[in-house]
């Protein structure tokens, strides 16, 4: 049992947690504003390109995190363009982008760094872990929460500030309201496009973030869609907490414990990596039927029939 | 008296139809002005030009005295005009006080004080005898507060001007009540009330002055105090007969067509349709007048099918059709023209055979074995074009290369064709030009000549005395009276759809 | 007198309805080739940008698409699964149904027909035929739970279908890895037998009877759309459901119908690829054909006929792919980027969005009218 319940255990828990966190983030601000953000891997794969090409040619990770959100940026533009201005369907536009970030990032990958597959490089610098003054020293906790690199810390620390943005700011109201009844926004002189625009560009740019870190910290190489469906799964886990800030990183965390056992259990008891990895959809397929039942509850009078 | 509206000369089409045609329109300071009209009249574009929604193709406006030019509603918010909407533009999952405060949000540096905005709206609701909880949220109230956070919305913004659109249609009696309260308590402040409506009796309650429009155009400004709801009713349907109808005495035979004692809800959960008792017979028509919202909707979407009644029955040739279901109702022989024929009546992008196909497309006719005769359905539908004269028609083209009229014409053709005994006509003629109101009105007796049973469903007064042999007048969910065509006066039709009785005692709505 | 007048209008009105055929058809056409045009352009622009020579590149694309029998029969292989797919989704998106669950209908389809094709015996035919079966089956069984939450319960089709794709490939994965494995490094089911197995046309290339199977489920669906009651129904759902009610047809039931049906296509792509390609079914086969069914679905404007030819390009893109990704250092993932581009352009509303707002507001005017009487 200790092999698998062990400190190591907490500290993979964070890693694998941290670019789940990032993709939440981002997904939370389009998903209050009305918006279902489903082109989140595409925006984290070519963030994730982008940083390792970046650090192999100038070998500074600064820039390579700035390259990263940059191009996550422009893809979230380019998203929320199609949708919000191009009135493209909000499925069919997040499809395309997905589509877009992987045969685009496939395609530089061979053309920029020679490679099919997997790209990585002695070149590439790593982060520095940050030790935390007041704890450093202090054995458990030290170990716990200190040593990780810059790209941890942002995630944690982005979640109450993202939380207090939507609820302590004239902003969130408006961001609530736009994606509650865009009618009654702009009734009141509010620019829903713009609102909308500006969610859409933040979560390019927390997902910049998140595909820096999987790329440049968590495994420091390039490879084809390793996004993994991860942008996919934060939006599971916020329509399981149904937009909620603090049970979206919650369920955020617990997918994250998932993940982490999963490696794990494979490892010594041999369950099936397919079973853990399956947990985040079919929990949220549940609460899309809770969510259903509740709906055709409350429509008792619009009289449907067939 | 000053005037804080004003506007001149008001223009606005759409397509050909001109939904404001040369309107002028003015309100005083500290009056409560009803602006009267049937559904189509216009009144609801001519608020929507005031409060920058729409913007008119000719006119003036001025506010305060003021010329002013209204690009967006943010202007008009600028100038004090506020709007509420019958369907309220609230945020559910929000308190009353963020609802309130939206958009222009007390705090500084970005943060949004949450204390002052429920500070600030409980001084208002104060100031204005509108008690509110401010920290309530706005899905947990009634439809009654719910209107009352929109008027403080409102008056948070410094409104002088309120536009309240058909503000008593989701109404309880009692709320009705607490808003004509409310409005008093406003004009009293010097604030100016527009109150779009057409239920007579709360324009005879609540109002200093009313403007009737019809078809787009202004057709009166009164004193309320100086004319009956009576009136007012036969100014709002008009009387410009254009044409009549040659038609014989009817002949009534078996009762083809039975409702009794009908009760049906709204969407909204209230009761639309209160006890209606009514019969058609075979080589009859029969008119059902009445202010539109006064339950019509409802009664005709049980008879065709796509609604449920809480009680009574509806008998078809004598035998219960309770709860059937659209094609059982069609099975029994009722042909159905929707009062929509853009959403209900026809789907647009689908060919004119397609349209006329509806409904008979399982039948042994042209179908066999699931295979559809195609070819037989394009020379019905050729058949049907040049009977019912539907110009420019191409059996393969969509619907919508044809004008409204041919369109109706479409919708006429296929319900009147496969021997229908039954025929509920709601609004048969809305929308289309004079030479297709003459041809379906023409089809109409027709087919009553030929022994159908003709419900006919109108706001039209022209429409309803033009074709009726019998006139049922519906007001709030009850058959008020019935009176025999012939001897039926505009005026005692008006004096029922205004919720008058015989006796000349008010019904309170 | 009347009938020589209505001759004369029928041939004014026949010259008029052919001029709006022919304006309809160029539309039809010209849209998707300005799409597939301006995709073409800029993956160019990216090629150029990585130091390749456009032309060269798309020559050799062009080349190993169509030049010589055995380039073409690859084609014709990759054509395939797109011929299904886009059939599959096609057939729902006229349906009004948003079925972009194809891709998890396709991989339960393949898991049965992998399964049946080594569990029983049977002569080649029925053998063939059963394995087919259970992969329809299969396939509307993963499509009737996004059916019947849109149907009964209002649950937004797209979300469900968006978590059954992941679902379907990690569940096929475990059963492939784990209880099915056949024994070897590969993840995969064991092979099927020859009884179940579609006959190759040639040794060079997976080309198969499947291919065949498309084409008359093609021709087949050409009928059930234009020719049959049930299509007659599911179009016009998919086009106005009031209409539909209004005319008698019960339109949840059309829903879930024409979600089973999509779904049936979709196990049917999976069917071709493990009896006709694969002979197993292999953990992750899908390089994500029931994606390209989407593009294919929405350049072929939803109709048969056109999903023959919009499968034809992907199909030739995706194998010419291959022959380039060999001469130059331009891979075929370039090809995955051109379809993403070409979906994104086709479902953008561009040159007509201020005329749509244009008469958006107007008929805001008018619905405001209809509002006034609103219910009481």
């Amino acid at each position: 049992m200790n092999e698998i319940l062990n400190l190591g255990l907490i500290t993979a828990i964070i890693r694998v947690s941290t670019p789940l966190v990032f993709a939440a983030l981002g997904g939370l601000l389009t998903f209050k504003a009305g918006i279902l953000n489903i082109a989140m891997d595409g925006f984290m794969l070519v963030a994730a390109f982008l940083g390792i090409l970046t650090a192999y040619f100038t070998g500074n990770l600064a820039w390579a995190v700035f390259a990263a959100v940059l191009g996550s940026v422009i893809m979230a533009i380019l998203f929320g363009y199609f949708n919000l201005k191009f009135k493209a369907d909000i499925f069919i536009a997040g499809i395309a982008v997905g589509m877009l970030a992987s045969g685009l990032t496939a395609v530089l990958l061979q053309g920029a760094l020679g490679q099919t597959g997997v790209f990585a490089s002695s070149k590439i610098p790593r982060f520095s872990q940050i030790q935390i003054p007041f704890i450093d020293g202090i054995p458990i906790l030290s170990q716990l929460f200190s040593g990780y690199s810059i790209l941890v810390y942002l995630a944690f620390l982005f979640t109450p500030v993202v939380s207090l943005a939507m609820s302590r700011t004239k902003w969130g109201l408006r961001v609530r309201a736009v994606g509650e009844n865009p009618d009654s926004a702009a009734s009141v002189g509010i620019d829903v496009f713009k609102i909308k625009m500006e969610t859409v560009i933040l979560s390019g740019f927390f997902c910049g973030l998140g595909g820096a870190y999987l790329s440049l910290d968590y495994v420091s190489l390039f490879s084809r869609d390793m996004t993994a469906d991860r942008g996919l799964i934060a939006l599971a886990a916020i329509f399981f907490a149904q937009g909620n800030p603090v049970t979206t990183i919650a369920v955020t965390v617990l997918f994250g414990i998932a993940q982490a056992l999963a490696v794990r259990l494979q490892q010594s008891v041999g369950i099936a990596p397919q079973i853990v990895q399956v947990i985040p959809y079919f929990v949220t397929m549940i609460a899309l039927i809770a969510v259903g039942f509740q709906t055709v509850h409350h429509r008792k009078y619009q009289q449907v029939i067939e | 008296m000053v005037n804080s509206v004003e506007m001149r000369g008001i223009v606005k089409k759409f397509g050909t139809l001109a939904a404001n045609n040369n309107v002028d329109f003015s309100a005083g300071k500290g009056e409560v002005h009803a602006l009267v009209g049937e559904n189509g009249a216009g009144k609801t574009t001519l608020m929507n030009i005031l409060y920058g929604v729409i913007a008119p193709d000719e006119g003036s406006i001025q506010i305060d005295d003021r010329k002013v030019h209204i690009g967006n509603p943010a202007v008009a918010i600028g100038l004090g005009i506020g709007m509420v909407h019958q369907h309220f533009k609230l945020v559910p999952s929000l308190s009353v006080a963020e609802n309130i405060v939206l958009g222009s949000e007390p705090g500084s540096r970005g943060f949004f004080d949450r204390l002052a905005a429920m500070r600030q709206v409980a001084e208002l609701a104060d100031r204005f005898a509108l008690a509110i909880d401010p920290m309530a949220t706005v899905q947990d109230l009634p439809v009654g507060l719910q209107q009352r956070v929109e008027i403080l919305k409102m008056l948070y913004r410094e409104a002088k001007i309120l536009i309240l659109d058909e503000p008593t249609a989701v109404l309880t009696p009692q709320e009705t009540e607490e808003l004509f309260r409310t409005v008093r308590n406003l004009t009293s402040d010097g604030k100016t009330v527009i109150f779009i409506t057409h239920k007579l009796n709360e324009v005879m309650k609540v109002s200093d002055r009313v403007s009737v429009m019809r078809a787009g155009r202004m057709v009166a400004t009164l004193n309320t105090s100086e004319i009956s709801a009576a009136q007012l009713a036969e100014k709002m349907v008009g009387r410009s007969v254009l044409f009549q109808v040659q038609k014989q005495p009817s002949e009534p035979k078996e009762v083809l067509l039975e409702v009794k004692d009908l009760r049906v809800m709204s969407n909204r959960g209230l009761e639309a349709v209160r006890g209606v008792s009514l019969q058609v017979r075979a080589g009859e028509i029969v008119g059902l007048a009445g202010v539109q919202g006064n339950g019509q909707d409802e009664l005709v979407e049980v008879l065709a099918g796509l609604r449920r009644s809480t009680a009574g029955d509806v008998l078809l040739r004598g035998s219960s059709s309770k709860d059937f279901n659209p094609r059982q109702v069609r099975e029994a022989g009722v042909a159905y023209i929707p009062s929509d024929r853009i959403k209900v009546g026809l789907s647009l992008d689908a060919a004119i055979w397609e349209n006329m196909l509806l409904g008979y497309h399982a039948t042994r006719e042209f179908n066999r074995g699931g295979l559809l005769d195609v070819g037989k359905a394009t020379s019905f539908a050729r058949e049907l074009i040049s009977r019912f004269d539907i110009r420019g028609a191409q059996v393969g083209a969509p619907v919508k290369s044809l004008s409204g009229g041919n369109q109706q014409k479409v919708v006429l053709a296929r319900e009147f064709s496969h021997g229908r005994r039954v025929i509920i006509a709601d609004q048969p003629s809305r929308g289309v030009d004079i030479g297709a109101i003459e041809f379906i009105h023409k089809q109409l007796v027709a087919m009553r000549d030929r022994g159908c049973g003709v419900f006919l469903i109108s706001a039209d007064l022209d429409e309803i005395f033009s074709l009726s042999d019998r006139i049922l007048v519906i007001f709030h969910g009850e058959i008020m009276g019935e009176l025999a065509a012939r001897d039926a006066t505009v005026e005692e039709v008006g004096r029922l759809m205004a919720g008058v009785n015989r006796r000349g005692g008010d019904v309170i709505g | 007198m009347a009938r020589s007048r209505a001759q004369l209008s029928d041939i004014g009105e026949s010259r008029v309805a052919w001029a709006g055929h022919l304006r309809h058809l160029a539309m039809g056409i010209l849209k998707p080739s300005a799409a597939v045009g301006l995709a073409l352009l800029i993956g160019a622009g990216v090629i150029w940008a990585m130091g390749e020579d456009p032309i060269f590149a798309y020559q050799t694309l062009f080349n190993g698409a169509f030049k010589g029998a055995g380039n073409f029969v690859a084609t014709l292989q990759y054509t395939t699964p797109l011929l299904f797919t886009g059939l599959a989704v096609s057939f729902a998106f006229r349906a009004g149904v948003a079925n972009i669950g194809v891709e998890g209908q396709m991989l339960f389809g393949a898991l049965a027909a992998g399964i049946v094709g080594y569990t029983i015996s049977a002569p080649h035919f029925l053998h063939v035929a059963l394995a087919m079966i259970a992969a329809a089956v299969a396939g509307a069984v993963w499509a009737f739970i996004p059916a019947i939450l849109r149907a009964r319960l209002g649950v937004n089709e797209l979300v469900v279908c968006l978590m059954l794709n992941p679902i379907a490939l990690l569940l096929t994965g475990y059963f492939s890895s784990y209880p099915l494995k056949a024994p070897g490094p590969t993840n995969k089911t064991y092979d099927i037998l020859a009884s179940a197995q579609l006959q190759q046309f040639t040794n060079s290339a997976q080309l198969n009877t499947g291919f065949i199977l498309a084409l008359v489920l093609l021709a087949v669906f050409w009928v059930i759309e234009n020719r049959t009651g049930k299509g007659y129904e599911w179009k016009l759902v998919g086009q106005n459901p009031l209409f539909a009610r209004y005319g008698g047809i019960g339109v949840q039931k059309s829903i879930i119908g024409a979600f089973l049906v999509s779904g049936m296509v979709a196990g049917l792509a999976g069917a071709e690829q493990v009896l006709g390609v694969y002979r197993a079914f292999y953990n992750g086969f899908s390089p994500g054909y029931g994606f390209d069914g989407i593009a294919v679905a929405m350049l072929a404007k939803n109709s048969p006929i056109g999903v023959a030819f919009a499968a034809l390009l992907l199909g030739a893109l995706n194998s010419g792919g291959i022959v380039m990704q060999m001469m130059t250092s331009v891979t075929r993932d370039l090809v995955k980027m051109l379809e993403a581009v070409i979906i994104l352009l086709l479902a953008a509303d561009f040159a007509i969005t201020s005329f749509k707002a244009r008469r958006k507001v107007a008929k805001a005017g008018t619905a405001g009218k209809s509002i006034g009487g609103g219910q009481a």
